[in-house]
């Protein structure tokens, strides 16, 4: 395998009620994580976004969106209808060719202009779920419920991670949601969905996110502390949610062993947990420990943006590297009702 | 009707073949704030775009940046654009009457190229012109929309024009050389 690193990285941050396009919303973006790297931006050689035209409601907003790169002369370029992890994925398969060096990725999503308990009901099946308008936060309660029982898990132990996730976001500025509540202040608040309170759900969020990748000994070139890519893959569950075993996620479990995971110690993990029973079923699939520092930057349970968030766990995970001195991180995205479809990225310094 | 068309309300034994599915979504489009000022500016008659300080290309309605050198644009690059153009390319259109459709007769939309921009906006409505005589290069102006409609403005549809003009028709003059709309195939 061709050794491919992250050598930059840039977010909008969490936003919600954007006003400029969508391309508008990506142009900073995507402008800051090229002038962070460094590399001239003729000299990417291919460039991949992830996004869904239905969560703002505009049809083709991706073929719009190559606006904010500068695509002419006309460029390599492709796009996924996925969170930008999956467009990560992409651009690194696509270095391994060997005939181009540098890749940018990136993606974006405005969730905030449609109704997300609506719009995600169209990605269920469209025979016996889609009809139900089974919405994902009611499913991610289904899934909640299962966990709790099969786990011994206590509604607590959700409010647990709700209360840490907005702690450590009180020291990330692009954080949405932050805030000092002890997990008995939020279990006092009403639920949502049972077992699920507000707290225990992502807020709706909009931003963009944008990262490159560089084969090769470049990446030394151009930056101080690259993250290489030692390990990434994705698996699916089934679709149909009704023939999973919900209380723990095997894709999540198999895309880990695959990425390497267990090979070595892992320092810290940003895990795309949107709800917070995920990031329990997550730490078992990813067999992280108590050791296993868990979303330092809050994670996805206090900013959202739906298509970027994996992109921005895997972002945060090459900070921690890069910024932050530490040496081996794990970066996850997922996709789907009920944790259906996971990636998983492993970054290690020099 | 064939037996492949019986449907279960006809007959509750039917095999299922066909499920309907009605789906409706709601979404709050938002006009960017460069589009307000771009719909500030139409209320006045006026339409304005920017001038890349890189290429000097053009853009009507102004995006704020140009995408093709990747540079912001603002106020200070901004330029008036003339209300009168030339038709690039156009579709006739007949009407299907789907759910809707308030649309009952022919009816043409077009590119125009509009003095002083360097692209064209799409999809505008040509009036009173005769549907067959409409060709490349030929000279129209805008006919702006009503004072009394209060809504006219600018806005994320109708190329960012939204309502604020009612249609572009033809004026006097001898149509534009092929040189003038060669380089717009849309």
């Amino acid at each position: 395998m061709r050794p491919v690193s992250i050598v930059s990285f840039a977010q909008s941050g969490g936003r919600v009620d954007v006003e400029e396009t969508e391309t508008q919303m990506l142009y900073p973006v995507v402008s800051e994580a090229i002038e962070r790297s460094g590399i001239p931006r003729q000299e990417i050689g291919f460039t991949c976004s992830g996004s869904a035209d239905y969560l703002a409601g505009a049809p083709f907003a991706f073929v719009g969106n190559l606006e904010a790169t500068g695509a002419w002369p006309p460029i390599s370029e492709s796009h996924v209808e996925m969170d930008g992890a999956w467009a990560l994925y992409e651009a690194w398969v696509r270095l391994q060719h060997g005939d181009v060096d540098v890749a940018l990725v990136f993606s974006s999503g405005i969730s905030s202009r449609g109704n997300l308990r609506e719009v995600l009901c169209l990605q269920n099946d469209p025979y016996y779920l889609m009809p139900l308008w089974a919405d994902h936060v009611s499913l991610a309660a289904l899934q909640a419920r299962a966990y709790l029982d099969a786990s011994g898990a206590k509604e607590s132990d959700l409010a647990e991670v709700a209360s840490r996730s907005r702690r450590n976001a009180l020291s990330n500025p692009n954080a949405l949601l932050s805030g000092e509540q002890g997990p008995d202040e939020l279990l006092a608040e009403p639920y949502v969905v049972s077992p699920l309170r507000a707290s225990d759900c992502p807020p709706v969020t909009d931003g963009a996110a944008a990262a490159i990748l560089v084969a090769g000994d470049r990446a030394r070139e151009v930056c101080d502390r690259p993250a290489w890519i030692r390990g990434i893959d994705h698996r699916i569950d089934p679709h149909y949610i009704g023939v999973r075993d919900l209380s723990r996620s095997e894709s999540a479990r198999v895309a880990a062993q695959h990425a390497g995971v267990g090979d070595a110690p892992v320092e810290v993990a940003e895990l795309a947990a949107a709800f917070s029973h995920e990031e329990l079923i997550l730490r078992e699939a990813l067999g992280l420990g108590d050791e296993v520092e868990i979303n330092p930057s809050g994670g996805a349970l206090v900013s959202n943006p739906m298509m970027v968030s994996g992109l921005t766990r895997i972002g945060e995970a090459f900070r921690q590297i890069n910024e932050n001195g530490r040496h081996r991180a794990v970066g996850h995205a997922a996709s789907g009702p009920c944790l259906q479809q996971n990636l998983v990225c492993v970054l290690e310094g020099d | 009707m064939s037996e492949a068309e019986t449907t279960v309300e006809d007959d509750p034994n039917a095999p299922v073949r066909f499920m309907q599915q009605v789906i409706s979504l709601d979404y709050v489009v938002r006009t960017s704030p460069m589009n307000r000022y771009f719909g500030r500016k139409l209320r006045d008659r006026q339409i304005v775009g920017h001038k890349c300080p890189s290429c000097g290309i053009v853009y009507v309605p102004p995006r704020g940046f140009c995408p093709i050198c990747v540079v912001e644009t603002s106020e200070a690059d901004e330029v008036e654009i003339s209300d009168k153009g030339i038709v690039t390319s156009w579709t006739v259109l007949t009407p299907i009457h789907y759910h809707g459709q308030t649309e009952r007769e022919d009816y043409a939309l077009a590119s125009i190229l509009l003095e002083g921009a360097d692209g064209t906006i799409g999809q505008q409505r040509l009036v009173d012109v005769e549907l067959d005589q409409i060709r490349m290069g030929m000279r129209v102006e805008a006919v702006w929309a009503e004072e009394s409609d209060t809504e006219r403005g600018g806005d994320v549809r109708g190329f960012g024009f939204g309502n604020a003009i009612a249609g572009f028709r033809a004026t006097e003059g001898p149509d534009a050389p092929p040189e003038a709309y060669e380089k717009h195939t849309l």
